[in-house]
C-alpha cells in the first residue's frame, strides 16, 4: 500500500521523473529506508493501455505539449521512456569514459572526460543488468533469434564481422522477477503489452510502493524549484491536474524529467542567488546536448523477413564500437537489428511515385539495421527557453538547437556502407539508409557530470556543482554520448547516485 | 512560394473536376477511378477539394490494391487538420497554383506522364515535402493500406508470433536449412 507524505514534510527526498532514472533512483532510496515522494507529469497506465500499434501508443505516451527547434521524442507518462524504447543494453566501454584522453582535442566541440571509470561503474552495471533482467548476464539466456537477427548474423558473418550476439536485451527470455517472457509481439517498443521487456512502471515503481517508504503522485509537473539564503534546495512547486499549484518541502531532489524539462526546470528556478538558472555557475546548463548519430538501412531481401514478427531490436554487432580513427572519425558505432511499421518505413526510404510505392509493396521482404554512435559534444547543440510563448503550465516553451559535427557525418557515411553492404551480401536491393529517424529519443548531456566545475554542472555522483542537495538522475549526466544506447547505464549511475545519497544522509551530510 | 489568390485556387478545382471523366477514363495511372460516384455522394465545395487532392495522393503513393475510398479518406483527414492550420492550408494553395502553372495546361488536364513531370519539377518545394509528410503520417497507418502490403497489424491478440514464425526465414544461405 502506498504511503502518503505531508506537503510541508522537509524529511523527504523529492524525485521528478519515474523513468529509468528517476524509477530506479526512488526505488533503491525506498528499498533503503529512505522516505521518497516521486512527482510525474503523466498519468500511470496499466498494461491493458498497451495496444500493438506505435502510432497510437506515442500520443498515449509521448511527451506531446509545445516544443520548439529540433524534435526530440521523450514520454508524459509513468516509466517515462522505458514504456517507449528498444530494450537494448549494452555497456559503455573503457575508453569511451576517457573520450577527450582517447580522441585528443576535436574541433568545434566541447569534448571532456567522464569523472568516472568504468571500473568504478562496473558493479552498478552488474546489479542494473541483474535488475532489468538483461539477457546473456546473470544466468539469463540469450534472446531468441528472429528472422531480422538471423539475417544480421548471415550478413555479418558473410562480410567478415565477428562479434555478434542475440543478448544484452531487457527483455525476459525466460519469465523472471515475476514478467512473463517474450511472446515476440512485435512493435514492442512502443510499450510491451504483457511486460516482458522492462519498464519502472510495472518494476521499480509497484516495488517501491511496497516498502512504505514511497508515495507517487501523477499528472504532478515539477515548476520550479525553491532554495533558502545558503543555497540549498528547500521544496517544488507542482501543479496538479486541475493546474494548482503546491509546494512539496524537500531534504533533497533528483531530478530526471529527461533533457528537455530537466533543463527547463532549472533555468526556471532562476533567482537572485542562481541568476543564470539553478546549478548554472558553469554556463553549460542546457549545453553540450548529444543524441548519438542514428541511421537506419532497409533492403528488399530475395525472401520473406517479416521483421515485423518479433522484438524489434533482438540483437547487436559490436566489431564497429571501438576507436580506430583509420575509419577517418573518431568514436564508434553498434549495429542492431531494427523493424519498423508502414508508415516509419515509407518515412525513411524517403521519395515518392512508383519507387516509394514500391518499396512498401515488398513490406515483408524488408532487412533492416539500425546504428547508434557516438556524437561528440558541442557547446552550440542546446536547449533554451522561449519567453514568448508559454504552455498550459505558463511555462516558457523550450527550444532544442541541434547540428551534426562532422566526425558524425563522416561516421554516417561509413556507417551507411557497412550496413548496406551487409544487407546486399544477403541478396538486398535498393538499399535506403536515412540518418537520425524522427525525434533524437538518445538524449545526453545537458547537466553533464565533469571533474572541474568550470567543465559541467554535476560532479561524479550526478550532484549539483553548486547545490549540494540537488541531484540530476537522467541522460542529462552524461559526460559524453559514447555509442551504447543509454538506459544501462542511466539505471547504473541511479542506483550508484542512490548509494551515495543514502550514505551522506546517513552520515547526516544531506 | 508566394501567396494563392482564390481565384487560382479556384481554377485548379475547376479544371480538376472537368476534367475528371476524361482522366478517370482513359489513363494508365487512374487518379479516381470512380470520381463522379464520388462527386455524387458528396456535393459540397469541400468535396472537390477532397476529390482533387485524393488523385494527387494517388500520384505520390500509387497501390493498385489500395481503393480511392481510402486515398480519400486520407485526404479528408489532411483538409480538416488545415482547417485549423493556415500554415497547412498556405502549403495546399501553394501546391494548387504551382502544379497548374507547372505545365502548358491545367495540371489535372495532363496526361500522366506530363502529371508526373510537373511533381517531379516541384519535388524541391517546401509544400510539396509537407504534403508527402501529411499524407504518410495518415496513409500509411490505414488498415486497408496495411492489408494491401501484407502487414497484419496488431498481434497480441493472436499470441504474438512466438508460435507463429517468427524465426521462419528459411533463404539465407547459412541457415542449413
Amino acid at each position: 500500500m502506498s504511503k502518503q507524505f505531508e506537503l510541508n514534510d522537509a524529511s523527504v527526498v523529492v524525485v521528478i521523473g519515474s523513468g529509468a532514472g528517476g524509477g530506479t533512483v526512488a526505488n533503491e532510496l525506498a528499498q533503503k529506508g529512505v522516505d521518497v515522494v516521486c512527482l510525474e507529469a503523466g498519468k500511470r497506465l496499466a498494461l491493458s493501455d498497451v495496444v500493438n500499434d506505435p502510432g497510437v501508443m506515442l500520443q498515449k505516451l509521448g511527451w506531446n505539449d509545445p516544443r520548439k527547434g529540433t524534435p526530440v521524442t521523450t514520454c508524459k507518462t509513468v516509466g517515462g521512456t522505458t514504456m517507449r524504447w528498444s530494450g537494448i543494453t549494452p555497456r559503455i566501454q573503457a575508453h569511451e569514459f576517457k573520450a577527450l584522453s582517447t580522441y585528443g582535442q576535436m574541433q568545434d566541440t566541447t569534448l571532456i572526460d567522464w569523472p568516472i571509470t568504468l571500473e568504478e561503474l562496473e558493479p552498478y552495471y552488474d546489479k542494473a543488468e541483474n535488475k532489468m533482467g538483461v539477457t546473456g548476464t546473470h544466468g539469463i539466456p540469450a534472446s531468441a533469434e528472429t528472422n531480422n537477427y538471423k539475417l544480421l548474423k548471415a550478413g555479418a558473418k558473410k562480410i567478415g564481422y565477428k562479434e555478434y550476439t542475440s543478448t544484452r536485451t531487457a527483455i525476459n527470455s525466460v519469465a523472471r522477477d515475476g514478467r512473463a517472457a517474450c511472446r515476440q509481439i512485435g512493435f514492442c517498443h512502443s510499450g510491451c503489452a504483457i511486460g516482458a521487456k522492462w519498464s519502472t512502471l510495472y518494476t521499480e515503481i509497484p516495488k517501491a510502493e511496497g516498502t512504505g517508504h514511497f508515495e507517487l503522485r501523477t499528472e504532478a509537473m515539477a515548476v520550479k524549484l525553491n532554495h533558502n539564503d545558503a543555497g540549498e534546495v528547500t521544496g517544488v512547486i507542482y501543479a496538479d491536474s486541475d493546474g494548482n499549484l503546491h509546494e512539496q518541502k524537500a531534504r533533497a531532489v533528483c531530478v530526471a524529467g529527461n533533457v528537455m524539462e530537466t533543463t527547463r526546470l532549472l533555468f526556471n528556478s532562476t533567482s537572485n542567488l542562481f541568476p543564470d538558472g539553478l546549478a548554472n555557475s558553469s554556463g553549460h546548463l542546457g549545453r553540450n546536448y548529444t543524441r548519438h548519430l542514428m541511421l537506419s538501412t532497409f533492403s528488399i531481401m530475395p525472401g520473406e523477413v517479416n521483421f515485423h514478427r518479433g522484438t524489434r531490436q533482438s540483437g547487436l554487432l559490436f566489431d564497429e564500437q571501438y576507436h580506430k580513427p583509420e575509419r577517418g572519425f573518431n568514436g564508434g558505432y553498434l549495429i542492431e537489428t531494427v523493424a519498423t511499421d508502414p508508415m516509419t518505413v515509407a518515412w525513411a526510404v524517403g521519395g515518392w511515385g512508383e519507387s516509394a510505392a514500391d518499396y512498401l509493396e515488398n513490406y515483408t521482404k524488408l532487412g533492416g539495421l539500425w546504428v547508434t554512435g557516438e556524437d561528440p559534444p558541442q557547446a552550440s547543440n542546446r536547449i533554451t527557453l522561449d519567453d514568448d510563448e508559454r504552455d498550459q503550465y505558463g511555462l516558457p516553451v523550450p527550444t532544442l538547437h541541434y547540428e551534426f559535427h562532422e566526425n558524425s557525418l563522416a561516421m554516417f557515411e561509413h556507417a551507411k556502407t557497412q550496413c548496406e553492404a551487409l544487407l546486399a551480401s544477403m541478396g538486398g536491393q535498393k538499399p535506403a539508409t536515412a540518418i537520425d529517424l524522427g525525434g533524437g529519443c538518445h538524449n545526453m548531456g545537458v547537466a553533464r557530470m565533469s571533474a572541474d566545475k568550470k567543465d559541467g554542472v554535476t560532479n561524479r555522483w550526478g550532484q549539483a556543482h553548486d547545490i549540494p542537495n540537488l541531484f540530476v538522475t537522467d541522460g542529462s549526466l552524461f559526460s559524453t554520448s559514447a555509442a551504447a544506447n543509454p538506459t544501462l547505464t542511466i539505471v547504473a549511475l541511479a542506483i550508484r547516485q542512490a548509494d551515495h545519497i543514502a550514505a551522506r544522509m546517513k552520515n547526516r551530510e544531506l | 512560394m508566394g501567396t494563392v489568390t482564390s481565384t487560382t485556387r479556384r481554377r485548379f478545382l475547376v479544371a480538376t473536376i472537368a476534367a475528371s471523366g476524361a482522366a478517370a477514363s482513359g489513363l494508365n495511372l487512374a487518379l479516381i477511378s470512380n470520381a463522379s460516384a464520388w462527386a455524387e455522394a458528396t456535393d459540397d465545395a469541400s468535396s472537390d477539394t477532397a476529390i482533387s487532392l485524393a488523385r494527387l495522393a494517388r500520384l505520390y503513393y500509387p497501390h493498385d490494391k489500395v481503393a480511392d475510398e481510402v486515398y480519400l479518406q486520407t485526404v479528408d483527414s489532411i483538409l480538416s487538420a488545415a482547417a485549423s492550420d493556415p500554415q497547412l492550408q498556405e502549403f495546399l494553395d501553394d501546391a494548387y497554383a504551382a502544379l497548374d502553372a507547372a505545365g502548358d495546361q491545367p495540371f489535372a488536364t495532363l496526361d500522366p506522364a506530363s502529371q508526373l513531370a510537373a511533381m517531379t519539377k516541384l519535388q524541391n518545394e517546401p509544400f510539396f515535402t509537407a504534403i508527402k509528410v501529411q499524407l504518410l503520417l495518415r496513409f500509411y497507418v490505414n488498415r486497408d493500406v496495411w492489408k494491401a502490403i501484407n502487414y497484419p497489424g496488431s498481434s497480441v491478440e493472436h499470441g504474438g508470433y512466438v508460435d507463429r514464425g517468427f524465426n521462419d526465414i528459411d533463404w539465407l544461405p547459412e541457415d542449413g536449412r
